[in-house]
């Protein structure tokens, strides 16, 4: 099995996405296996810092899920952290960062045939695109 | 632009002799051709010190932060938007400040200047009715001041400060039918690789002196990003991932608060359009947000409300 | 002693054909600015300028440079022993480097080469390097080296010397090191005296239009605790910003920073110039930072410069009158104006 595979660093919200991923676990539903997956509180926990260092690490891609408008466990944190993912993806998109590395969901924790289809969305995604070829930090370039 | 120099001696003499500042920020003349120094008097004697003309271009903002003194500060359009968006972000009191407002009609760019006269070295600098003398060594040019503003007052849209406590001079008339993004569209429309490209080729002369940052009226964090460990998110050296990653990182906190001013990239040793990084959250900020940075001191920063029909074709 | 006449481009063929024994180091515009780039096939060098932005001194200390490596994997035998890292010691030439910056390259040796310690990445860096200095025959208004030792045709920290005739370079041997080096550079024709001549006269009618001084002459009899607790620094600190611009671009400016860097299996030991003007320089392990405030660092940096390293080397100040930091400071803090309120205070 020589064919590359995605690394995609997932992070799910402890209350819906992550129970959606357990759900989809427990149902025995098939997705990718390329995600790996940290457990977050709540989507508004994840910083523009923890995607940058995702990418520096050699993330092939990044996909944060969280609570539906409205329903997030701590009331608010996913409409600020909507308004923060949007800001952000349009940076790293303009900077040379191909569209379809990053990715965003609202996930409920019912919602298991939606992660395993998200899952095999984004895994499809970043397989078009290929090894990540830029922003990949590895022994500093110095004299 | 020159002719507020005495208005604002007289107003920092009278507001420190009246008592009703402790100090008072302003610029004096600086020793090299287009460039003033921010400077800070406590004493109505020294006022005479005082200057403005167009070539103060950087932020006296950014000797606001953490003050506990009663300042008076000269602010034209985009200072008085940073002295707003430091009072609604707590860095200083509405209360301590008497702000001089200047109606503004744009700086020049040395640089471009530098350029038209083909780095000749120059000497002088002079202002007079919208012209521009450049005077060195075996030359003397005259430019229209209007072809040579500085990047951002070509496209300034505020140039009057929107708060103030007296203003020199009556106000300036906005400009119109400007295009602010041209420079972000024209990005916005290349394939991913050549983006990439045109910014690694741009920071690739950067010597991460931070010149940028601690220009920025914004960047007041006691602790910056780059300099925490454990976990580091950055590193030290000018490995040009780390370059990118400082640059990209700033940029976003910057975010919604960047009012253009660009003290940063006129701060840059190496000439450096950094802008180019918070210009496309300008434009997102607005388009997504209907957001302008410093416009008002009862409205709160784009990241810190939110609307429940914000923004979401971009999550499945 | 040599003395050549060569035509601009057959001085730089000349300096191409040197290839495998030299490593020459040029002037190359880049925007709107030169800096020093390694002469490669497509290189185009460029003499017309005043000075390059940054100085030479990255050539013999590198901004970022891995001093030591070592592997972090639990399987390799050697692992976790630093070992250092591989360097190339092999003969270098800058040409076309300022008489103020291979001045500066003297102040920083007092640093990196003394009895006490020698940095081995500097000194042998410096050892390999041969300097072919350009005289300047137009000074910049910012331009005081005249003032601190150096002069726009001061050859004592130069092997050789360019003499830009207009229409052709005359290159002189100063040192053996330079004689060597000139003697590989194939090519260009013995000097005639009418080039001899005309390059002689350059060096005093530069020296005529240098208008900048850096007054410096009362210094030594003052007293450290007298400049130190002197009134005026708050005032001139006040629109610092605390940037590292000035140290970075002054050809005189040594301190540094040693981190190390784990990437996967790979370790390494990288030192960065530092400044002095970062709130963090002096902070300790403890917490405590003896200059916490913004005007104790810009202090630092001007009695370090003009009062601790005269005072120690007896030898100048530490400054070859580049003018990079009068120019190029975003807040126009001049080091002239300042030498001239310590000197007289």
């Amino acid at each position: 099995m020589n064919e590359w595979q995605p690394k995609i660093t997932t992070f799910l919200c402890n209350w819906c996405s992550y129970g959606a991923a357990d759900l989809a676990g427990v149902s025995r539903f098939q997705y990718p296996p390329y995600f790996r997956i940290i457990r977050v509180p709540c989507s508004a926990r994840v910083s523009p810092k923890f995607i940058l260092a995702a990418l520096r690490h050699g993330a092939d891609g990044v996909w944060v899920s969280g609570c539906h408008p409205g329903d997030c466990h701590y009331l608010e944190g996913n409409y600020y952290a909507r308004r923060k993912f949007a800001l952000l993806k349009g940076l790293l998109e303009h900077i040379g960062i191909e569209p379809g590395r990053l990715n965003f969901s609202w996930i409920s924790s019912a919602e298991a045939t939606k992660f395993a289809e998200t899952a095999k969305g984004v895994a499809d995604e970043v397989k078009a695109l290929g090894p990540a070829k830029h922003f990949i930090k590895t022994r500093a370039e110095v004299a | 632009m020159h002719e507020y120099t005495e208005k604002i001696r007289d107003a920092a003499k009278r507001l420190l002799k009246e008592g009703k500042v402790d100090t008072f920020i302003g610029f004096k003349k600086g020793s090299v051709p287009m460039m003033n120094e921010p400077a800070l008097i406590t004493d109505p004697d020294k006022a005479d010190l005082l200057h403005w003309d167009s070539n103060c271009g950087l932020n006296l903002c950014n000797y606001l932060t953490k003050r506990t003194d009663r300042i008076g500060i000269i602010a034209n359009g985009c200072t008085s938007r940073n002295i707003v968006t430091h009072i609604i972000e707590n860095q200083i009191k509405r209360e301590q400040l008497y702000i001089v407002g200047i109606p503004c009609t744009g700086m020049i760019d040395p640089r471009a200047i530098k350029r038209a006269v083909k780095f000749k070295e120059i000497l002088d600098v002079e202002e007079k009715d919208g012209r521009i003398i450049v005077k060195g060594n075996g030359l003397e040019e005259s430019f229209e001041k209007r072809a040579f503003l500085q990047k951002n007052c070509a496209i300034c849209l505020h140039r009057n400060p929107v708060i103030y406590d007296e203003m020199v001079g009556e106000k300036a008339p906005e400009q119109q039918e400007i295009e602010s993004f041209k420079d972000v569209k024209k990005i916005e429309v290349m394939g991913s690789d050549d983006k990439w490209g045109f910014f690694t080729r741009m920071i690739s002369s950067c010597i991460r002196c931070y010149a940028c940052r601690n220009a920025c009226p914004l960047c007041y964090c006691t602790t910056c990003f780059v300099d925490e460990a454990q976990p580091q998110w950055v590193g030290k050296s000018i490995d040009p991932t780390d370059t990118m990653t400082f640059h990209i990182l700033r940029a976003f906190h910057c975010a919604g608060r960047c009012t253009d001013c660009e003290a940063c990239e006129r701060a840059c040793p190496m000439g450096i359009n950094v802008r180019q990084f918070t210009k496309k959250l300008n434009k997102d900020a607005l388009e997504l947000f209907s957001w302008e940075a410093g416009m008002s001191e009862d409205q709160r920063p784009p990241m810190d409300v939110y609307k429940t029909d914000d923004y979401n074709d971009f999550i499945k | 002693m040599i003395k050549k006449l060569f035509t601009g481009s057959d001085w730089v063929d000349a300096l191409k054909k040197t290839g495998d024994l030299y490593k020459i180091f040029v002037p190359v515009r880049e925007g709107d600015f030169h800096n020093f780039r390694p002469l490669e096939q497509g290189t185009k060098p460029n003499f017309d300028f005043y000075n390059t932005r940054l100085s030479p001194k990255s050539i013999v200390y590198p901004q970022s440079e891995r001093m030591f490596e070592s592997l972090n994997d639990p399987e390799a035998p050697d692992k976790g022993i630093l070992k250092e890292a591989a360097k190339d010691y092999a003969p270098r030439a800058i040409v076309g480097i300022r008489p103020c910056d291979a001045q500066a390259f003297q102040i920083v040796k007092r640093n990196f080469d003394n009895p006490e310690y020698r940095d081995p990445w500097w000194v042998r860096r410096f050892e390999s390097t041969i300097l072919v200095g350009l005289g300047c025959n137009d000074p910049c208004p910012t331009c005081f080296c005249s003032s601190v030792g150096g002069g726009p045709f001061h050859e004592e920290y130069l092997d050789v010397m360019l003499y830009d005739l207009g229409d052709k370079f005359l290159a002189k041997s100063i040192t053996e090191k330079g004689e060597e080096f000139l003697s590989k550079v194939i090519g260009g024709s013995p000097a005639d005296d009418t080039a001899l001549k005309k390059a002689e006269a350059l060096g005093p009618a530069a020296i005529e239009k240098i208008t900048s001084t850096l007054s410096s002459d009362k210094l030594k009899d003052k007293t450290v605790t007298g400049l130190f607790n002197a009134p005026f620094w708050d005032e001139v600190a006040f629109s610092c910003i605390n940037c590292g611009t000035c140290t970075f671009l002054c050809p005189t400016c040594w301190c540094f920073d040693i981190q190390d860097e784990v990437y996967g299996k790979q370790a390494d030991r990288i030192r960065n110039w530092d400044t002095c003007m970062s709130p963090l320089f002096t902070l300790e392990g403890s917490g405590h930072n003896p200059r916490e405030n913004k005007f104790q660092r810009v202090r630092q940096r001007f009695m370090h410069k003009l009062k601790y390293y005269p005072d120690k080397y007896n030898n100048g100040v530490q400054c070859s009158g580049c003018g990079r930091c009068v120019r190029y400071c975003p807040v126009n803090i001049d080091i002239r104006q300042v030498a001239k309120l310590m000197n007289e205070y």
